[in-house]
C-alpha cells in the first residue's frame, strides 16, 4: 500500500510543529530544506534578558593575549 | 566561576543560559559521549580548578562563518587535536544589565563532523548570532 505524501509549503526560517515538537525549516547542502530543531537567536534572548553583545573595544581588551587557531 | 582575565583586568563570569544549554547539550541522548563530555567541561569550569585554554573565533571563519566578539573552549578542556578534542564550546562576551562583562554559552557542538549533514559548532554558533546559518 502507497504512503500518503503530505506536501508541505515551507520556507526557510518557518517554524512547524511535529508530534508536539517544534523544527525549524533550513537549507540543507544540496540546495533544498531540511528539518532541525531551532536554534534561539541570540537578539531575542539579549531582549528577553536586558543584555546586549560587549563592544568590540571590550572584547579586544580581555582577548588580547588569546591566541587564534585555523578553525572558525 | 570567572574567567581571570591578564593585566589585572577584572574576572569575567562564565554562564551557561537555560535556554542554550537545552538547545545545544540536552539535544544530544542522555548516553551520548557529546552530552557527556559537555556536563564533564561545565562542570570543570564552574569549579573553576582548571586554567582555560581559550582561542579567539574568527571574524571571518572558514564556511563564511562570522563570529566576532566570541571565544571558544574545546572538549574535553585541555586536549587540542580533533580527535582528542572532538567537541567545542563558543562563548559571546555580553553585557548584563548592570554594565558587568560575562561569557556567554552559544553553541556547542562537533568541530569536525564526519557526517557532512551535520552542521559544526561554528555554523551553530553563527546561525544563533545571526539568526540563519552562514
Amino acid at each position: 500500500m502507497a504512503t500518503a505524501v503530505k506536501r508541505l509549503d515551507l520556507t526557510i526560517g518557518e517554524l512547524v510543529e511535529v508530534a508536539g515538537r517544534r523544527y525549524e525549516v533550513v537549507p540543507d547542502r544540496e540546495g533544498g530544506v531540511t528539518l532541525e530543531p531551532p536554534i534561539t537567536p541570540a537578539a531575542q534572548l539579549h531582549a528577553h534578558r536586558g543584555t546586549k553583545p560587549a563592544s568590540k573595544e571590550d572584547f579586544e581588551r580581555l582577548s588580547a593575549d588569546v591566541p587564534y587557531d585555523d578553525e572558525g | 566561576m570567572p574567567d581571570r582575565p591578564a593585566g589585572g583586568l577584572p574576572p569575567v563570569s562564565i554562564e551557561f543560559g537555560s535556554v542554550e544549554w537545552k538547545e545545544e547539550v540536552e539535544r544530544y541522548d542522555h548516553r551520548s559521549p557529546a552530552r557527556a563530555q559537555a556536563q564533564s567541561a561545565r562542570k570543570t569550569i564552574e569549579t573553576g580548578t582548571t586554567k582555560l585554554d581559550w582561542k579567539r573565533c574568527k571574524a571571518d571563519g572558514p564556511g563564511a562563518t562570522r563570529l566576532p566578539g566570541a571565544r571558544k573552549l574545546y572538549v574535553p578542556l585541555g586536549r587540542q587535536g580533533a580527535s582528542g578534542a572532538p567537541y567545542g564550546f563558543v562563548f559571546q562576551l555580553i553585557q548584563k544589565p548592570d554594565d558587568s562583562l560575562a561569557w556567554n554559552m552559544v553553541a556547542f557542538g562537533e568541530r569536525h563532523p564526519a557526517d557532512e549533514r551535520t552542521r559544526n559548532v561554528y555554523e551553530r554558533a553563527h546561525k544563533r548570532l545571526h539568526g540563519r546559518y552562514p
